[in-house]
C-alpha cells in the first residue's frame, strides 16, 4: 500500500510537471505565433498597399478612374483584403470597394494618415487598415483594410495545430512515465508482499515462505533485497552484527 | 465513378467548347457560313475565305439580356450580308464565348479567341469591367494588330491612352451621357444629384462622368451608394436607398445594369425617394421596364420616374432609315441565342435599343470591310477605319474616324417611358417631382 501511495504521488508530480511544460510552451507559442503572424500580415498588407500606390501613379495623373477602380478590384481578390479606397491629395475619395457605401467611420477618418490603425466597421467586422502614399502623398493615398477576424482565425488555426501537437506529446509522455513507474512499482510491491509475509511468520516458520522465483532471479536492487530477505529468513539472527551484509556496499551497488 | 468525376471536372471546358461550336453553327445554319470552327482558320493578320469575329459577352447571368440583344442585332445585319453573298465573297462569322459579365472569364475567352481561334478581330464585347481587363492584352499582343471594335461600353479606358489605340468605339461615351443628364437636371433646377452605381470600373466611369459634369457647374455629388455587380432584381436595395435619402437628392443617376437598377428604382419609390431616376444606355432599357411593370396593377408605378439616356435613336422612330432597315431585318431573320447559352428560358425582345446598337455596329463593321479591295488584313484595318469620313449610317448622324477620333458617334438621346414604351424626352421641366 505504501508503495502505491509513493508512486501515486510520483505520477501526480509527473503529470503536474508535464502540464506545466505544456502550459508554458503553449503560452509562449501563442505569443510567438500571434506576434509573428500579425507582423507578417501587417507587412504583407503594407506591401500590397505600396504596390497599388506605385501602380496608381500614371492612372491617377491621367485621371482614369475606371482603370483605377479596375486595379483595386483585382487586389480585392487577395485573401484577407476586405476593402480598398484611394483618396486624392485633397482627401476626396476617388475609388473604393465599399457596398452599399463608404462607412461613416472611414468618411470621418484622416485621409492622409499612413500609420496602421485597427478599425471596427459596423456590419463589416474588425480590420487592420494600412496606408501608402501615392507619389510621396502629393497624388493621394491608398488605404487597405485587412480582415482581422480572418487573421485571428488563421492565427488560432496555427496555434491550435501547435497546441494539438504539444498535447499529444503530453499524453504520450504521461502514459510513458506511468508505464515506467509501473515497471518499478510492480517488483517493489511483490518484494513488499514477500517481506510482509515473512515478517508475519514466527522466526522458525519464515523459511517456509515461498519466495517469487522471478523476484530472486532479478539482478537489480530488488533481487538483492529479495535474496537478503530469503537469507535472513533461513538463518538465525547472528550474534555478531558484523556478519550482516554491509549496507554501504548495497547503497553503492544501487 | 471516375468517369463521372472526370465529366464533372471537364464540364466547364466542354460547355465552353460546345458554346463556341454552337456559335459557329448558329451562324452557318442561318447564313451558310464558310467559316465554321475547325474548317477554316484565317491566317494570322488576314481574313481567309471568311471573316471570323471573336466575341466574349454576357450570355448568361443577370445581365444576359445585354449580350443576347447586342448579338441578335448584329446577327440580323450579318445574316443579311451573308445571304447576299458576303463582302467581296467573304461571309462573316461570329465566334462566341460567354463571360457572364465577369472579368476573369472574359480575359480567358479573349486569350482563346486570339491565340487558339485566331479570330480576325474582337467585336461586340459587353461591359466596362470586362473590357478594361482585356485592353492590356491587346497592348501585349500589339504586334498581332488585333483590334477591338465597338464594345458595348462608354467608359474612357478604351478611348484614351494608353489603350485607346487598340479599340474603335462607335457609341457616345458615358462621359457624354452623364454630362447631358447633369446639364439638363441642373437647367431645370435639380441641383442635388446623387449617384447609384455598380461597384466596379463601369460604375466608377459613370460616377467620374457625373462628378466632372457637376464640377463644371461648381457642384458636387450630393450622395452616393453602390451595389455588387451581378445583383438580381429579387434582391433588396433598401440600404442604398436609405443612404441616398439622407442626401435628399433632386435626382438620382444610376450607373448599372437593368436587374440592379430596377431593384433600386422599385425600392426607392416604395421608400418614398420619389425623384427622377436616370439610367445610362448600358442599362438595357426594355429589360428594366419589363422588370418594373410586369404583373403590376399600375405598370407606371415605377416607370414614370425613369429617364434613360440612349446612344442610338428610338427603334420606334421609323422616320430614321436605319431604324426601318433594322426593324425589317430583325423581323426577317429573328436571330436566336445559341442553345448552349439558354440554361434558363430567354424571351428575345422584338426590338430594343441594345439590339439596334448591335445592328449599327455590324453595319459599320461591314462598311469597314468593304474598304478593302481584297481580303481584309489587320495591318490595313486602321487605315480602313480612318477612311470613314462623314459616313451616313442612316441614323441621322454622320460617322467619322481619324487618328485623334476613335469614336464614331457623339450624340446622346434622352427618353422617358409612356405606355410601356420609350419615347423621346422633350420637356425636362415636365419630369415628375
Amino acid at each position: 500500500m505504501k508503495v502505491h501511495k509513493l508512486f501515486q504521488r510520483m505520477r501526480f508530480g509527473i503529470f503536474a510537471l508535464f502540464g506545466l511544460i505544456v502550459l508554458s510552451t503553449s503560452l509562449l507559442c501563442i505569443r510567438t505565433v500571434d506576434t509573428e503572424l500579425s507582423a507578417e500580415y501587417a507587412a504583407n498588407s503594407q506591401s500590397i498597399a505600396k504596390t497599388i500606390a506605385d501602380a496608381s501613379v500614371d492612372i491617377l495623373l491621367n485621371r482614369n478612374l475606371a482603370t483605377l477602380q479596375s486595379l483595386i478590384d483585382q487586389f480585392l481578390e487577395v485573401q484577407g483584403i476586405r476593402y480598398i479606397y484611394i483618396t486624392d491629395e485633397t482627401g476626396e475619395f476617388l475609388a473604393h470597394t465599399f457596398v452599399p457605401g463608404i462607412p461613416e467611420v472611414i468618411l470621418e477618418s484622416d485621409p492622409f494618415r499612413t500609420e496602421p490603425v485597427e478599425r471596427s466597421l459596423p456590419g463589416m467586422g474588425d480590420f487592420l487598415e494600412v496606408s501608402s502614399p501615392i507619389l510621396a502623398g502629393v497624388a493621394g493615398t491608398v488605404h487597405l483594410g485587412m480582415d482581422l477576424d480572418l487573421v485571428a482565425l488563421k492565427i488560432q488555426r496555427a496555434i491550435g495545430q501547435q497546441v494539438y501537437l504539444i498535447s499529444i506529446l503530453l499524453v504520450v509522455g504521461v502514459l510513458a512515465s506511468i508505464w515506467l513507474v509501473n515497471l518499478v512499482a510492480r517488483p517493489l510491491a511483490a518484494l513488499l508482499a514477500y517481506a510482509v509475509e515473512t515478517a508475519r511468520r514466527p522466526p522458525e516458520e519464515r523459511a517456509l515462505v515461498i519466495a517469487n522465483e522471478k523476484l530472486l532471479e532479478r539482478d537489480d536492487e530488488v533481487g538483492q533485497l529479495a535474496r537478503l530477505i530469503l537469507y535472513m529468513s533461513r538463518t538465525r539472527p547472528p550474534s555478531d552484527p558484523q556478519a550482516l551484509p554491509d549496507p554501504g556496499a548495497a547503497r553503492s551497488a544501487a | 465513378m471516375h468517369s463521372s468525376c472526370a465529366a464533372a471536372l471537364l464540364a466547364p471546358w466542354a460547355r465552353l467548347a460546345n458554346a463556341a461550336l454552337a456559335a459557329g453553327e448558329g451562324v452557318s445554319s442561318g447564313a451558310g457560313s464558310a467559316a465554321a470552327p475547325g474548317r477554316q482558320a484565317p491566317n494570322r493578320g488576314a481574313a481567309g475565305d471568311g471573316i471570323v469575329l471573336g466575341t466574349s459577352a454576357a450570355f448568361t447571368g443577370p445581365s444576359r439580356g445585354l449580350g443576347n440583344e447586342l448579338y441578335r442585332g448584329a446577327m440580323a445585319y450579318f445574316r443579311q450580308i451573308n445571304d447576299s453573298g458576303g463582302i467581296n465573297g467573304r461571309r462573316i462569322t461570329l465566334k462566341l464565348y460567354d463571360d457572364g459579365y465577369q472579368p476573369d472569364p472574359c480575359v480567358q475567352n479573349t486569350l482563346k479567341l486570339m491565340l487558339e481561334d485566331q479570330v480576325f478581330l474582337l467585336f461586340g464585347y459587353v461591359g466596362t469591367p470586362t473590357v478594361t481587363r482585356v485592353l492590356p492584352m491587346l497592348k501585349k499582343f500589339q504586334e498581332e494588330q488585333i483590334y477591338m471594335f465597338f464594345p458595348f461600353t462608354g467608359a474612357q479606358p478604351q478611348r484614351e491612352p494608353p489603350y485607346g489605340d487598340f479599340a474603335f468605339n462607335l457609341r457616345a461615351s458615358y462621359r457624354q451621357e452623364t454630362a447631358g443628364l447633369v446639364e439638363n437636371f441642373l437647367a431645370t433646377g435639380r441641383r442635388r444629384i446623387a449617384v447609384f452605381y455598380q461597384a466596379d470600373a463601369y460604375g466608377r466611369s459613370g460616377w467620374a462622368g457625373v462628378r466632372a459634369a457637376l464640377e463644371n457647374h461648381g457642384e458636387t455629388i450630393a450622395g452616393e451608394a453602390t451595389y455588387q455587380r451581378g445583383s438580381r432584381f429579387t434582391g433588396t436595395m433598401r440600404a442604398q436607398v436609405e443612404i441616398l435619402q439622407k442626401a435628399a437628392p433632386d435626382a438620382v443617376i444610376c450607373v448599372g445594369a437593368y436587374a440592379a437598377c430596377a431593384a433600386f428604382a422599385r425600392d426607392a419609390i416604395d421608400l418614398g425617394l420619389r425623384v427622377p431616376i436616370a439610367n445610362l444606355s448600358f442599362v438595357g432599357s426594355e429589360n428594366l421596364v419589363n422588370l418594373l411593370s410586369e404583373g403590376r396593377d399600375d405598370p407606371e408605378t415605377y416607370t414614370r420616374w425613369l429617364v434613360n439616356s440612349q446612344v442610338v435613336p428610338s427603334y420606334e422612330d421609323e422616320s430614321v432609315p436605319a431604324v426601318r432597315e433594322y426593324r425589317e431585318l430583325m423581323a426577317r431573320h429573328n436571330p436566336q441565342i445559341p442553345e448552349q447559352f439558354l440554361d434558363d428560358p430567354y424571351s428575345p425582345l422584338p426590338q430594343s435599343f441594345v439590339s439596334l446598337e448591335g445592328f449599327v455596329n455590324a453595319k459599320l463593321m461591314c462598311e469597314i470591310f468593304r474598304r478593302f479591295d481584297g481580303a481584309p488584313v489587320r495591318a490595313g484595318l486602321e487605315e480602313a477605319v480612318f477612311s470613314i469620313r462623314d459616313f451616313d449610317l442612316g441614323i441621322g448622324e454622320q460617322v467619322s474616324f481619324g487618328p485623334e477620333r476613335r469614336q464614331g458617334l457623339q450624340r446622346v438621346y434622352y427618353t422617358v417611358v409612356e405606355d410601356g414604351r420609350f419615347v423621346p424626352l422633350t420637356d425636362w421641366n415636365a419630369l415628375p417631382a
